[in-house]
């Protein structure tokens, strides 16, 4: 894929460019957005890979849309996509109407790394074991542990993107916080971390 | 537990999740084929003929100077000398021209 010519630019005047035709912006908007609602998505949804490639280009359909009514200042593009991505994610897993265990091969696809073989089949299973453990706490809660988490947002950000207020991102990612560690203290040796610890 | 956890999500949150080159690929295509247009430059709509006379004397507020003073001068040009008189505050019966000229015209 191209070189993004629009760097410094803000999403947010990317929305505008595109609106206006410039052909640069659906590019530059395209590498910025569709990474981070493809992570997410993958991570609310159990690292399903096909089913957060499904979001992530629904998000996307749905951003090119609004683009030309879209008013600058109101809201950011990231919060818009995250908010979008959130909804799809919850009717999906309602139609699907069950959380299955994540299998180790759905985990999502690994970036080269300097871990070797061993190491990175056992960071695998743990993260698919995390998957696993978050697909079993309430959506609420996920949503907050993801985004605040693994997304690295600010509460105020998310409490934007979950439409609440920021206490109540407080709470929930707390909540969900404890209900994670109480899913994964029954995993200790699945997660290898006992091993890690005496050896250490 | 919680420092466990807490490992756990840092490395979560540190592995990036790859996007496909063919999801960027479907991304990309239907945002250009959504893409509105780029706005055409519109040439300026040709004056009309009242426009362009107009522009000829100066514009708009130089032909209402002009049409003012031309009514001004019709009207003047057809009161009657009384009636002129009544507007100035002033008697033309009175002016004698080139007063000292007359013995020219006389005779003898």
């Amino acid at each position: 894929m191209a070189f993004d010519a629009h760097g410094d630019t803000s999403d947010e005047a990317l929305m505008v460019l595109y609106a206006n035709g410039d052909r640069p912006a659906a590019l530059a908007l395209t590498q910025r957005v569709t990474p981070r609602v493809l992570a997410y998505a993958a991570r609310l949804l159990g690292g399903d890979r096909a089913e957060a490639e499904d979001v992530a280009q629904e998000t996307m359909l749905r951003l090119w849309r609004v683009a030309p009514l879209w008013r600058q200042g109101e809201t950011k593009v990231t919060t818009w996509a995250y908010r979008v991505a959130t909804n799809l994610c919850i009717d999906r897993q309602r139609s699907r109407g069950r959380r299955r265990q994540l299998a180790l091969d759905d985990a999502p696809e690994l970036a080269d790394g300097a871990v070797g073989a061993e190491g990175q089949l056992q960071e695998a299973g743990r993260m698919a074991a995390l998957e696993a453990a978050l697909a079993e706490l309430p959506d609420r809660q996920r949503q907050a542990v993801v985004l605040r988490h693994l997304e690295g947002m600010t509460n105020p950000e998310i409490a934007a993107i979950m439409e609440i207020g920021v206490e109540a991102v407080e709470s929930l990612t707390a909540r969900g916080k404890r209900a994670l560690a109480a899913i994964l203290a029954g995993r200790k040796d699945e997660l290898g971390y006992e091993g890690d610890r005496d050896a250490g | 537990m919680q420092d466990d956890l807490d490992d756990l999500l840092a490395t979560a949150a540190r592995r990036p999740v790859v996007p496909t080159e063919a999801l960027m690929n479907r991304v990309l295509a239907d945002g250009l084929a959504l893409q509105p247009a780029a706005a055409a430059l519109k040439s300026a709509p040709r004056p009309g003929l009242f426009a362009r006379l107009s522009g000829l004397f100066g514009g708009p507020p130089v032909l209402a100077g002009l049409g003012t003073a031309a009514v001004f001068g019709l009207a003047l040009g057809y009161l009657s000398p009384t009636t002129l008189n009544y507007l100035t505050g002033a008697s033309t019966d009175m002016a004698e021209f080139f007063p000292e000229a007359d013995f020219l015209t006389t005779e003898g």
